[in-house]
């Protein structure tokens, strides 16, 4: 082991745990300085918030019309499936420290970084979506004297919502999964409790842990509610 | 706008990051690595390449664990979900939960039980490649087309013959699939275990507090994209291998 | 809006003409054509079926139609314009367009559905409305499905629906590419019987792909024929074809029983039915007994108030003082006198039984069939004029 990267593990309790949320605690870890308490929890969690909407509501804009236009004309398939192998295969460490280490840290450098990783899962279901579209609805469209574009957006894409929404939730997910070590880009997320937890102590760890996975969930039942909202009932009709 | 109060705290632990970057080195300090703008020294890449067996083995180590037991849970889980019906609400939430939960979150919400280490790591990897197959299992098992299954049983063959020489062989490229996701993305997760002690290449992007330097980062990351790689393709492999039926289609 | 044509096409106000020039399409390098120089006239208001084995070409011949397959060489003009001259997506809302999956979207209702292409061609809300209410009450189906989803229909109401889609923005030319090729028999009879119906009103030009010769035959005014490569053995109506094949293909295609298929031209409607004695309930069997003297058909009919029929009733029925409520013999096949020989006769034989009642638009008891009848017809002169007549599909 490259020496000890935690304090002496001190045993944290999920009671201690939740005290550190709410009321700033000071203990022999931390020099008696107060640290935690909810002012911090709600700033950080907001810091992790806005990045992760950021890069995802830029990577949404750029891979969701590329995808859509491949997968529509049927063209492209090697790049967009193989971009989301590639995309998986990208260690999100060792691209957030690389671009902290050369390009610098920051919150514009990091939300580029977290769209970047983003932009594969989009992309490649945007495109496997409308290609699994069902044919003969989008035969009729043609048919009947829809334009390319008409067919995209009024038949293609609303039947594809389910794959596609499924991207963007990926694409969530490990947005903000990455968002957590943010303070190694210098920008200060919920992660700060896990790498900086000789200033946070045991319960902060513990805490920064509860706290990530709290925030993914909501965010990915946020985005299945509009997913939901999005979904025509015609659509939910069909699917059972 | 709550934007700009958090470009300022950043700005402020910037300083304390970055005087890490540039002052902070140990032993392996040469003035190749502490100027920004070498992205790549190969100097040092050449002499400091066994360092990085180690911690390779180890990635590779976390890997196979992880996804082995993934792969046997998930496959036990899925056979017993298959045949009763109830059972797959319940563990489709909870791998729901499993899939949202970061790893990295994961990791700590283990430690008052798993402790600093590996094992940590390793049952929160496997968590994660479980999800993965076992709704790749199940997609693949419901997929198996009814007609064929009913003509198994007019043909005489018991619910465990269909299960075994029918249903699994037809759920197999989508379990393969599963199981090739869950390989290249844990290769990637296996990086964070040096957050808690547990090895791996992450020690050679991240430690002590403080990033290394771009060349190691390079390499590091160059590695754990290789191994994600290889997985994947003896994976697809794999997968041609084990549905023939599939190959002559393709003609 | 389509175009009205008062030229020498002959077409009517909601109709036009459709004509194949020397239309061609090739795909790649291939030596062989999927069409080759087809010359095809099809006047405004008739239908006329492409038929063919397999892979003739005939899919392909209608879709230069509405250009979802490019021409190579030659022009497809409807109503004296070429295709070619238009934009494609503009000319196909002038064309109702039915395939063979129906192709309903699945995430609209069934009134977006059908008002799909009059909000293409930007009609207003209120008339979109009312159009797809009188569509909907067209194809016979509830006006409350209006607002249902595709997934909550039955295969046949989709088919309808699909049609109903078609005919929305009121196109001269339809196209209808295996309508019914996806419904079980029983319903595809009647969606065929409904679809004469309609036609029979509305008149539009309709070029129909099938496979199947008995479908040309009943829904045909006149038939392509067609071998590989979209070339057209005979162009003929339904009758000379029978009569007169061209060559052995087509007599091999439609088929050795020719003489039984003529039984498709014809309706029950065509033949003067026998008259049953009808009895009520309730009624004294005395007076049923004394109707069924000198009788044509020798056993009486059950029927309601609104003369509908509601069983055959037996000697041991008869037995009592008066009509009992409920029939010894079940009521057996039901005809329509609308339904083609053809398909009263097999539902006659299906049924083994001697009689069967033939009912009007409304269910109420027009006469008795029976196959002895239907062979009298068949032998009569005035069958041999009902077949040579140019086609003509009976009104209403």
């Amino acid at each position: 082991m490259t020496g000890a990267l935690l304090p002496p593990f001190l045993p944290a309790s999920i009671g201690g745990a939740i005290e550190f949320i709410f009321e700033p605690q000071s203990s022999n870890v931390t020099g008696g300085k107060k640290v935690g308490g909810f002012e911090t929890v709600i700033e950080l969690t907001l810091n992790q918030l806005e990045v992760t909407l950021f890069a995802l509501a830029l990577a949404t804009a750029i891979a969701l019309p590329i995808g859509l236009y491949l997968g529509h004309r049927g063209i492209g398939e090697v790049f967009a499936v193989g971009l989301g192998n590639v995309g998986r295969a990208v260690p999100e460490l060792a691209l957030i420290a690389l671009m902290a280490a050369v390009v610098g840290v920051g919150l514009l450098n990091l939300t580029i970084a977290l769209t970047i990783l983003g932009i594969p899962p989009i992309l490649t279901n945007a495109f496997v979506g409308i290609r699994q579209v069902d044919r003969a609805p989008v035969d009729a469209a043609q048919g009947m004297g829809m334009t390319e574009a008409e067919i995209l957006l009024k038949v293609e894409m609303p039947l594809a919502v389910p794959t596609l929404m499924a991207g963007i939730r990926s694409a969530a997910i490990a947005i903000v999964a990455t968002a957590t070590i943010g303070p190694i880009a210098g920008v200060l997320t919920l992660g700060d409790f896990i790498i900086n937890n000789n200033v946070y102590g045991a319960n902060g760890l513990l805490a920064g842990g509860i706290l990530v996975a709290l925030l993914a969930l909501s965010l990915e039942a946020a985005l299945a509610g509009i997913q939901r909202l999005l979904t025509s009932r015609g659509l939910q009709l069909s699917a059972t | 706008m709550p934007s700009l109060g958090a470009l300022a705290l950043p700005l402020a632990k910037v300083g304390e990051v970055s005087e890490g970057f540039f002052h902070e080195r140990n032993s392996e300090t040469l003035p190749c690595q502490a100027s920004s703008s070498h992205l790549f020294c190969f100097g040092w890449a050449k002499e400091n390449i066994d360092s990085f067996a180690t911690p390779t083995v180890q990635q590779l180590e976390l890997v196979l664990f992880s996804v082995l037991a993934g792969f046997v849970v998930a496959i036990a889980l899925a056979l017993l979900a298959h045949r009763r019906r109830w059972l797959q609400a319940p563990l489709l939430a909870i791998t729901g939960v499993i899939y949202t939960v970061p790893s990295i979150a994961f990791f700590f919400l283990l430690l008052p039980v798993t402790g600093l280490g590996r094992d940590t790591v390793i049952v929160a990897l496997s968590a994660y490649t479980l999800q993965i197959i076992y709704r790749n299992a199940i997609a693949g098992l419901a997929n198996v087309p009814a007609a064929t299954r009913d003509a198994a049983r007019g043909m005489g063959l018991t619910e465990r013959q269909i299960l075994w020489r029918v249903e699994l062989p037809l759920a197999t490229p989508e379990i393969v699939a599963g199981l090739r996701v869950a390989a290249v993305s844990t290769v990637a997760l296996a990086t964070f275990a040096v957050f808690v002690n547990g090895g791996g290449l992450g020690s050679k992007i991240y430690s002590q507090s403080n990033l290394t330097f771009p060349t190691s980062i390079i390499i590091a990351g160059g590695i754990a994209m290789l191994m994600a790689l290889a997985f994947h393709l003896a994976l697809v492999g794999i997968e041609r291998y084990t549905t023939p039926w599939r190959r002559v289609a393709a003609g | 809006m389509p175009a009205a044509e008062a030229t020498d096409q002959g077409s009517s106000a909601v109709a036009s003409s459709v004509r194949y020039e020397n239309a061609t399409k090739r795909y790649g390098e291939s030596a062989e054509a999927a069409v080759e120089g087809l010359n095809l006239e099809v006047p405004a208001g008739e239908v006329c079926v492409l038929v063919g084995p397999s892979g003739c070409g005939k899919t392909t011949a209608m879709r230069l139609v509405n250009r979802t397959v490019e021409l190579s060489e030659g022009d497809v003009l409807i109503g004296g314009e070429s295709v070619r001259k238009r934009d494609p997506a503009r000319l196909r809302r002038e064309i109702g367009y039915v395939i063979q999956e129906v192709g309903l979207f699945p995430h609209r209702t069934i009134a977006e559905n059908i008002g799909t292409v009059p909000q293409l061609l930007g009609w207003k809300k209120e008339r979109i409305a009312a159009r797809t209410r009188e569509l909907i009450e067209l194809i016979g189906l509830d006006p409350e499905l209006g607002e249902r989803y595709p997934a909550q229909l039955s295969g046949g109401q989709q088919q309808r629906v699909g049609v109903a889609r078609a005919l929305a923005a009121d196109p001269p030319v339809m196209l209808m590419d295996e309508p019914f090729g996806a419904i079980d028999p029983i319903n595809r009879e009647r969606l065929q019987n409904e679809f004469l119906r309609l036609q029979a009103e509305i008149r539009k030009t309709i070029l129909f792909v099938t496979h199947d010769i008995d479908e040309a035959i009943k829904m045909g005014d006149r038939i392509a024929i067609m071998r590989r490569g979209g070339r057209l053995a005979q162009f003929a109506t339904p009758a000379e074809l029978l009569m007169a094949p061209a060559d052995e293909f087509v007599e091999d295609f439609v088929g050795a029983d020719r003489a039984l298929k003529r039984l498709a031209l014809m309706r029950v409607a065509d033949i003067d039915l026998w008259e049953a004695p009808l009895a009520h309930v309730g009624q004294a069997t005395a007076e049923v007994r004394a109707k069924l003297a000198g009788a044509e058909v020798p056993y009486p009919l059950l029927v309601d108030s609104e003369r509908r029929p509601l069983g055959w009733l037996s000697e041991r029925d008869l037995a009592g003082e008066t009509v009992p409520a409920r029939p010894d013999s079940p009521l057996g096949p039901l005809l329509d006198r609308d339904d083609v020989m053809r398909d009263a006769l097999a539902d006659l034989l299906q049924g083994e039984a001697q009689y069967a009642a033939v009912t009007d638009r409304q269910g109420r008891i027009d006469g008795v069939l029976s196959v002895e009848i239907i062979s009298e017809f068949l032998a009569s002169p005035k069958a041999k004029v009902e077949e040579n007549s140019a086609v003509e599909r009976p009104r209403g």
